[in-house]
């Protein structure tokens, strides 16, 4: 059982003072640490693998190897950026590991996959599906790499310039990838929702 | 103005965050916490909690014991002097005023009883010292068996044939040339190898 107390004042510090706390041997403040990023975490690996096993399987390892690993995060990335960097090279090591081509590596023209956006309709907005399936299915329906930034952006709470670093992708880049993911799931949601 | 409304690429984030479902599973979320409490790294314990642990190990309780009864015996030891005898001779001859305590002076009361015969009848001694002769007697006998533990005590209650010559001077100096001559000749036996007369005129010489 968990010392409440404990978990209380750590809930109020930096994820960067809780993970120092927890290297120092304070073993509760990595229980808040943990219950600040593990939905985040495991909705971002379960959007991009597609699949419940491999997230399941890159989640534990990440946390693992954040457990038994002393390093810290490096230059400009803060502790967000790097759990989710962490968690994507696992997954890009996971799909190495069973055969499966990394679809973060295509090469993708964004201009191409993104189709005239002309429903700015309100009512459509309204009315986007909100059935976790239909939900799903259009997140799959993105290319990877939209798929990616904007899992980060919506699970991971980062921001642009934390995904440009996550995923070593300029900044301009990450900006587009999410308009067009954004701009594609909107129509996907929409049209299955006038279906 | 600025149109603070959120845009439709807003709101499908927003409806994505509002819907989304996923939850890792119970069983996950325990093994890593498990494992996260037991690889924990071990906190590095402060300078008072490594000084209390060692305390608390029996090798350094018998050193520290062995230490404090040391330092215990060492402080007793240093504050125990030997206490001084104030009572081994009679009381020393005050001043000039009272002729008749100077004339029988308590340290030379003895070594001129053994010639006595030679000598005049000798003035009568202070009061102290006729209690100080027989005491003296068993004292020194005492102070034979402790001379090595209170060397110092005994080289102060002794008179020193220095003492003894100065009191030749002093007995010079009253008039009591007799007394003078019999203490001098009681040394000269005494010391024969010693030149007397020379530290005599060494200790005149003011």
């Amino acid at each position: 059982m968990m010392d409440m107390s404990a978990v209380d004042n750590a809930t109020a510090s930096s994820d960067e003072s809780l993970l120092a706390r927890y290297r120092s041997g304070e073993a509760p403040a990595f229980d808040a640490l943990y219950q600040r990023h593990r939905q985040g975490l495991y909705r971002f690996l379960l959007g991009l693998s597609g699949k419940a096993e491999w997230a399941e399987e890159v989640y534990q390892e990440t946390w693992l190897s954040l457990i038994r690993s002393s390093s810290q995060p490096q230059g400009r990335a803060n502790f967000r950026t790097w759990l989710y960097q962490i968690a994507r090279n696992r997954l890009i090591d996971h799909w190495r590991k069973h055969g499966v081509r990394n679809p973060l590596h295509d090469s993708y023209d964004e201009q191409l996959h993104a189709p005239v956006d002309d429903a700015n309709n309100p009512e459509q907005l309204l009315n986007l599906s909100r059935d976790s399936q239909r939900l799903e299915r259009a997140l799959q329906a993105l290319p990877a790499d939209q798929r990616e930034v904007f899992l980060l952006r919506a699970h991971g709470d980062l921001d642009f310039a934390q995904i440009a670093t996550a995923t070593d992708t300029p900044l301009e880049t990450v900006k587009s990838r999410l308009r067009y993911a954004q701009q594609k799931l909107r129509r996907l949601l929409a049209e299955e929702e006038l279906t | 103005m600025t149109d603070a409304r959120p845009t439709p690429e807003d709101q499908v984030l927003k409806h994505f965050r509002d819907h989304a479902t996923g939850e890792p599973p119970a069983h996950l979320d325990a093994f890593i916490l498990a494992a996260a409490h037991r690889e924990a790294p071990v906190a590095k314990p402060s300078l008072w909690q490594k000084w209390l642990r060692a305390c608390q190990q029996p090798r350094w309780q018998v050193a520290f014991a062995s230490l404090v009864g040391v330092a215990l015996m060492l402080t007793l030891v240093q504050r125990a002097p030997v206490p001084e005898a104030t009572y081994d001779f009679a009381p020393a001859p005050k001043a000039a005023g009272k002729p008749e305590q100077l004339r029988a002076p308590a340290p030379v009361a003895r070594s001129m009883a053994a010639p006595a015969g030679a000598m005049s009848a000798p003035e009568p001694a202070a009061p102290m010292a006729d209690f100080a002769a027989p005491q003296q007697e068993a004292i020194s006998a005492e102070r034979a068996d402790e001379a090595k533990i209170s060397k110092k005590s005994t080289a102060r209650a002794a008179p020193t044939l220095d003492d003894q010559l100065r009191e030749v001077l002093r007995l010079r100096a009253v008039g009591q040339s007799k007394q003078a001559e019999a203490l001098m000749k009681t040394l000269h036996t005494r010391y024969p190898n010693e030149h007397l007369d020379t530290r005599l005129k060494a200790l005149a010489k003011p």
